[in-house]
């Protein structure tokens, strides 16, 4: 069981280390095909993992595995360490999963750029980084994990580093998951004090000892770290900039894995979290609050890519409410059908972007149901998975986060029973709206004009994937059907068996399952009913009052706040000791010290006249003068 | 104890140094600078010799010994000096040699 997961965790590194080393000496579609290749050979290993752990007794499926002691100072021992569970076996399956799929169509997606090894080198690294995150087994290795996929969605959002609004995107990604890291590193600190290990075993042993403050500040600064990595406000102002990356990084890091990072690491620290009572509240209260002001941005965004974010955005928060009220189990499995059914959407319309030269502007588009028939289909697999439809992945998944939302019961409970159901109705009118005007109606003149039909719907490499994440969105959820089978939930169960007992078993009964989807997928319905009235039918802008519709295309002034909170504030300080401190005192002392040398270099120098006699007279004269002075003196 | 008393040799040895010093002071011609400078230097010996004889030792001679030495080579360097402004058709004149000034 340990031995393929290292195999799986090393793998993609030996392929971006191969890309990276061989450079020009291996050809374009070679370093596609090796990233690929390692990728799926990660899968592999994690899939023999998987199987191994299935042979065994449910209660001995966890192994660690220390290469070496890394570190030690003093009692502080920090081995190379993974830990195999069944949380990280899940995560390791989609990682490599869902990656490898994303990998193989970025061959085609990326064909024509000149830089494609250094993209391949980046998913590859991605990838390891990833791993590293889901199999850490302590805390320190999590954080070395943590700042690596942090490099590489940085490094992958700036690709294209001739355009300054990439730049600038990556930047903004890593400023804002600094933020995060910083928290999360205080927490570090805080348990290393508190505990004197940084084991998970060790910390999660001794998570009822904390005391209430203590747990409470570290399961803030954890929570910290994961909102930022997550993109759930207060720091998600990165996501939708973060679109700038190519479009199979967007699937990959801002949909399918890296953004779910932060529901994994609720998940995993859940005895710290359970702790902290207060901090699980707030994190479900963050979850619901970020899934309907993404639900309601995203109606307003004209990028389609940008859509796609801010629904991502919304279904991470419906993650954030599982794992707030403990339902982790129900968490875990809306991030496995999210990543199937959101890789699959931005894939798709990364063949609209492909197929369309670029073009990500949805007013642009139109009528593309008849030119890329196939990319309409898979569009609408995602499209109805991701709304929650029955029979689909999304149906399941969703449905059991509300439904346990309202079993959780409580004023809380009921708020975020309301806020998903609102974020059902969103979730429906946003995702039609998408789809009726990029697929609906008659092709636009632009259409006509730029539509590419040699690329058509692109290389076999990217409508095989897709077709293969549309299987998995339509049947991912049956791994798990409330009430009839819950394989996922015992899988994952030994995970968070032992503290079960303390916790309010959130186990939504089946009438509040049966009233939950049917509260649900109606409201989906009417969403959908709506997005046709709205656009189409009609394909037409509504008319949404101006403060509203302005509101939300600035996507609630989150930007602005921070420019007026933190940049222009920062830029003022740095202006006003710029013109204030630098000039005249740092500046001004050097200068002085320089000016004032040479004026009195000046000033002595008259004395200097040249003339031997004047000298010779000074001689005589201090001479004259010493020799009075010991004369009078004695 | 033969001979004048210390205080004329003094004397001389004042009216000596006093000599040179205005010779170094006044004359144009660097020759002659150096020149008043052994004078100066024969004044200050003599006064030495003088306090050594008064006071019956032989440091004072040995003093001026060392500084008929020390003459001696700052003659040369001097003479050196003013022969290589000669042949360069520098003009020998104190007044004249300012690159000094500040």
């Amino acid at each position: 069981m340990v031995a393929p997961a290292w195999i799986c965790l090393l793998a993609p590194l030996a392929g971006a280390l191969a890309i990276t080393l061989l450079g020009r000496r291996i050809s374009r579609r070679l370093a596609g095909l090796l990233s690929t290749g390692s990728v799926a050979v990660a899968f592999a290993a994690a899939l023999l993992s998987f199987l191994a752990a299935l042979g065994r007794d449910p209660d001995d499926r966890e192994a660690t595995s220390t290469a070496w002691t890394w570190l030690s100072a003093g009692d502080l021992e920090i081995g190379l360490s993974i830990l195999v569970d069944p949380l990280s076996l899940v995560m390791m399956l989609v990682v490599t999963g869902v990656g490898a799929l994303i990998v193989a169509y970025s061959i085609g997606y990326m064909h024509d750029d000149p830089e494609e090894r250094r993209f391949f080198a980046y998913m590859a690294l991605f990838v390891f980084s990833m791993l590293t995150l889901v199999l850490a087994g302590n805390f320190l290795i999590l954080l070395v994990g943590w700042g690596l996929v942090g490099l590489a969605s940085y490094l992958l959002i700036g690709f294209h580093h001739e355009r300054t609004s990439a730049v600038a995107a990556a930047k903004k990604a890593f400023i804002m998951n600094a933020v995060g890291d910083a928290a999360f590193v205080l927490a570090f600190f805080l348990l290393i004090v508190e505990t004197g290990t940084l084991d998970y075993a060790g910390v999660f042993g001794r998570a009822d000892e904390l005391s209430g403050t203590v747990a409470t500040l570290v399961a803030l600064g954890l929570l910290g770290g994961a909102v930022a990595k997550s993109a759930q406000i207060p720091l998600h102002t990165w996501l939708p900039d973060a679109m700038e990356g190519p479009t199979p990084v967007s699937a990959l890091i801002h949909a399918a894995t890296m953004v779910t990072a932060g529901v994994y690491l609720v998940a995993r620290m859940h005895p710290l979290f359970e702790a902290a009572p207060s901090v699980q509240d707030l994190t479900a209260i963050l979850g619901a609050v970020t899934l309907l002001f993404a639900g309601l941005v995203a109606l307003v965004q004209t990028d389609i890519k940008r859509v796609i974010a801010y629904s991502t955005m919304s279904q991470i928060g419906y993650m954030f409410v599982a794992v707030g009220i403990g339902a982790y189990g129900n968490g875990m499995f809306h991030l496995m059908t999210h990543a199937f059914f959101k890789a699959l959407l931005f894939l798709a319309a990364g063949i609209v972007i492909h197929a369309l030269l670029g073009e990500q502007d949805m007013r642009q588009m139109g009528g593309l149901r008849r030119l890329l028939p196939r990319t309409w289909v898979f569009m609408l697999v995602g499209a109805l998975a991701l709304a929650g439809m029955p029979p689909l992945s999304g149906f399941f998944s969703k449905d059991a986060i509300i439904a346990s939302s309202l079993a959780a019961g409580g004023g809380l409970g009921y708020f975020l029973f309301a806020a998903g159901l609102a974020g059902a109705l969103l979730t429906g009118i946003y995702t039609f709206r998408l789809i009726f005007i990029v697929f609906g109606g008659e092709p636009s003149p632009s259409v006509r004009e730029r539509l590419h039909t040699e690329h058509g719907e692109g290389p076999v490499s990217m409508t095989a994937t897709v077709a293969v994440l549309g299987v998995l969105a339509v049947v991912g959820g049956a791994v798990q059907i409330a009430g009839i089978w819950h394989p996922f939930a015992d899988f994952l169960d030994p995970i968070v068996a032992l503290e079960r007992e303390h916790l309010a078993l959130v186990e939504p009964s089946v009438t509040e399952d049966w009233v939950t989807s049917a509260l649900a997928v109606g409201l989906g319905l009417a969403g959908i009913g709506i997005a046709w009235r709205l656009y189409g039918a009609g394909r037409r802008e509504v008319a949404a009052p101006r403060a509203v519709r302005h509101a939300l295309e600035h996507k609630l002034y989150f930007d602005e706040l921070y420019n007026g909170l933190f940049y222009w504030p920062a830029s003022g300080i740095a202006r006003a000791f710029r013109s204030l401190v630098e000039g005249p005192l740092i500046g001004g002392s050097v200068t002085g010290v320089s000016s004032g040398a040479r004026g009195l270099g000046r000033g002595v120098g008259h004395a200097q006249t040249g003339y031997l006699r004047t000298y010779a007279l000074a001689i005589a004269a201090g001479v004259a003068v010493l020799a009075l002075v010991f004369v009078s003196v004695r | 104890m033969r001979g004048p008393d210390v205080t004329w040799y003094l004397a001389v040895a004042g009216v000596l140094f006093a000599t040179g010093s205005l010779g170094v002071l006044l004359r144009r011609s660097p020759l002659i600078v150096l020149l008043s400078l052994e004078i100066m230097l024969n004044g200050a010996n003599l006064a030495l010799i003088a306090f050594a004889r008064q006071q019956g030792d032989a440091e004072g001679q040995i003093f001026a010994l060392a500084v008929m030495a020390v003459a001696a080579s700052e003659v040369v360097v001097g003479l050196g000096l003013i022969v290589a402004l000669a042949r360069r058709n520098v003009a020998l004149d104190v007044d004249k040699l300012t690159t000094l000034r500040g």
